[in-house]
């Protein structure tokens, strides 16, 4: 079904909606001079902010930074489960296809990470659709539709004046029932509009992807486009996708718990050695993990999908301005006549 | 205004062009804009022909002295404002780098940065050491005061206030990579025989990164700004490296990267040193 209601209208169904869920959405917070929109838990609905992306993806809802997995003596494991399910508010595309990239790293048949899984189960998403192309975002560039996505209960589209919510799913519609029709011409002909936007500003990348392993692996442009590169681990800790993490524990009383924490390929302690020796010394090796990681190893594993859904944070929250779209241009340049190998290649 | 940057864009262009062309650095390090992002990255530029890619506007705040540790032993060029001046001082009064493999293009009468506000605090208008000048050195003095929040403070809302500051540290470690005080080999964070400080963002890791980071800043940190605007989660990174700052001058009438022959704070004892301490 096809609704449509005026933006100031959406306290009132969000109230609905909160009897049931436990509802994340977009809003602004100020940070000293840094005005950021984050995801938060929000109980007054009146700040939801849906103009922009938010700075911050909602992978932190899955995976958080800090997460105790339970105490290690005893083997019990520990899993928040709150009264309601989450209903993660306006997500876009690029956010949405995130999750889904997630998805098989952690379901894996093999090996199930069951922190994940409930976290997902427990979780609904209402998906946003993006008038206009965002800060530095390329989603289209990788085959993502900034105007939908598939499997999403709700995919809702902002046209400045009125929320349009296309309800896929059945157990949500009674939340949805008493509102006005969309028109589905109108929506289209708005759709219509704002795809061609995206057209205007797409940008071509036609680097083969997955890279090539070890072609790409011994290409000579690492030094080249990791050469302003700070070292921290920014790009990696507001990525949707990245998702390594470490163990720590803690001992509590007599109690000794295991935590699990987010890492990132772009600290040299990532891979550094209980000898002392470190195989990624320096820091073009270990910015050509992050982007092997997310063009070459993890498509080759999981059927061609770049673990990237160009969302373009890890540009705008660069200290330094490092282009991700530069370093896949510069990499086109050198891979462009190499075929991707196919997976297990 | 925007001609007076144009103006030393150009003259930027034309001397790295020369120097590259003649030889006399092997590569320029400056500023240049991003093709897609239209935003300002540190650059290198090793050909003549792309010399033109150098630019210089209120928007270039990164520090680039801290690239040239990465160069040590070749002959360098840096575009550098006052406080990147500033910076190499320090860097050549700790010997981490060799005044002759270094060639700065020093910009004069800095007039500050656009999202900096460290600037406003910053009396150093002139580089401090310099190979070739872009522009009239600023004549007059700039009459600054470094601002101290913590002055006022109890030790509990000392604690208090940082306690809220760091509660939003992801440890990303932007700030310490954008510091070029941050120079060790080793970065005590990334040692793990022993393991000084856990990853976790809990308070006390959290606490104990910034506390320690600190304590390597007293007497070197030029209040330069860096980490602040390196920071993606908007901390108050200067609080506690003002405090810091203020206590070397005030307790030891010591500015860093103001003479690279003088010795720095942590190399000089005098049996008349203050035994006042840093926190106080």
């Amino acid at each position: 079904m096809l609704k449509v209601i005026g933006k100031n209208e959406l306290g009132k169904l969000l109230e609905k909606l909160n009897d049931k869920f436990r509802i994340i959405a977009p809003v602004i917070r100020q940070y000293g001079k840094k005005e950021r929109v984050e995801y938060h838990q929000v109980e007054d609905f009146d700040e939801i902010f849906l103009d922009r992306q938010p700075d911050t993806p909602p992978k932190k809802f899955f995976l958080p930074q800090n997460e105790r997995l339970g105490e290690e003596k005893s083997g019990e494991q520990v899993f928040e489960t709150g009264d309601r399910k989450t209903l993660i508010f306006g997500v876009r595309s690029c956010d949405l296809k995130a999750i889904d990239i997630l998805k098989p790293v952690f379901l894996d048949n093999d090996f199930t990470d069951t922190y994940f899984e409930k976290r997902l189960e427990n979780t609904v998403m209402f998906g946003l659709g993006c008038s206009k192309r965002q800060e530095n975002c390329f989603c289209d560039s990788l085959g993502i539709d900034p105007l939908d996505a598939e499997n999403i209960p709700v995919y809702m589209y902002d046209d400045g004046e009125r929320l349009w919510f296309d309800v896929r799913a059945g157990e949500l519609e009674e939340f949805f029932a008493d509102l006005p029709d969309g028109n589905s011409e109108e929506l289209e002909r708005l759709k219509k509009d704002w795809q061609s936007g995206f057209e205007d500003t797409k940008i071509g990348i036609e680097v083969p992807i997955p890279f090539p392993e070890l072609v790409a692996f011994n290409a000579p442009f690492w030094k080249e486009v990791a050469a302003n590169c700070l070292g921290c681990g920014v790009c990696t800790y507001y990525c949707p996708t990245c998702f390594c993490f470490g163990f720590f524990w803690e001992k509590r009383e007599e109690e000794i718990d295991k935590w699990r924490t987010w890492d990132s390929c772009m600290f040299p302690l990532f891979t550094k050695h209980g000898s002392g020796h470190n195989p990624r010394e320096t820091q073009d090796q270990r910015t050509r993990q992050r982007i092997m990681h997310k063009f070459s190893y993890h498509p080759h594993n999981f059927e061609g999908v770049p673990a990237c859904s160009a969302c373009g944070r890890c540009i705008s929250q660069c200290p330094v301005n490092i282009d991700l779209r530069v370093i896949l241009k510069t990499a086109e340049k050198h891979l462009k006549d190499e075929e991707g190998v196919k997976s297990g290649g | 205004m925007e001609s007076k940057y144009s103006e030393i864009s150009k003259n930027i262009q034309e001397e790295a062009k020369k120097l590259l062309s003649q030889g006399k650095v092997e590569r320029i390090i400056g500023f240049g804009r991003g093709v897609f992002t239209g935003e300002i990255t540190p650059i290198f530029v090793t050909e003549p022909e792309r010399a033109e890619e150098l630019l210089f506007t209120p928007e270039c705040d990164m520090m680039l002295a801290k690239y040239l540790l990465d160069y040590k032993g070749s002959k360098t060029g840096i575009v550098a404002k006052p406080c990147d001046t500033r910076a190499i001082t320090v860097y050549l009064a700790e010997e981490l780098i060799k005044r002759e493999d270094i060639f700065i293009i020093g910009i004069n009468d800095c007039e500050g940065l656009e999202e900096n506000d460290a600037c406003e605090e910053c009396g150093v208008r002139n580089p401090v050491v310099v190979d070739l000048e872009i522009g009239q050195p600023r004549e007059e003095e700039i009459e600054v005061e470094i601002a101290d929040e913590l002055e006022d403070m109890s030790p509990e809302e000392r604690f208090e206030y940082f306690q809220k500051e760091f509660s939003r540290c992801i440890r990303c470690y932007a700030c310490r990579e954008a510091c070029f005080v941050c120079a060790c080999d080793e970065c005590f964070v990334d040692s793990n025989q022993p393991q000084w400080v856990g990853s976790s963002i809990g308070k006390r890791d959290n606490f104990t990164f910034h506390l320690m980071r600190a304590m390597h800043m007293a007497g070197r940190c030029i209040n330069c700004g860096a980490c602040e605007i390196a920071c993606p989660e908007g901390i108050n990174m200067r609080a506690l490296t003002k405090h810091l700052y203020r206590a070397a001058r005030d307790v030891f009438q010591f500015e860093p990267g103001l003479n690279p022959e003088e010795k720095t704070l942590f190399a000089t004892y005098r049996l008349d040193d203050s035994e006042q301490g840093f926190l106080d």
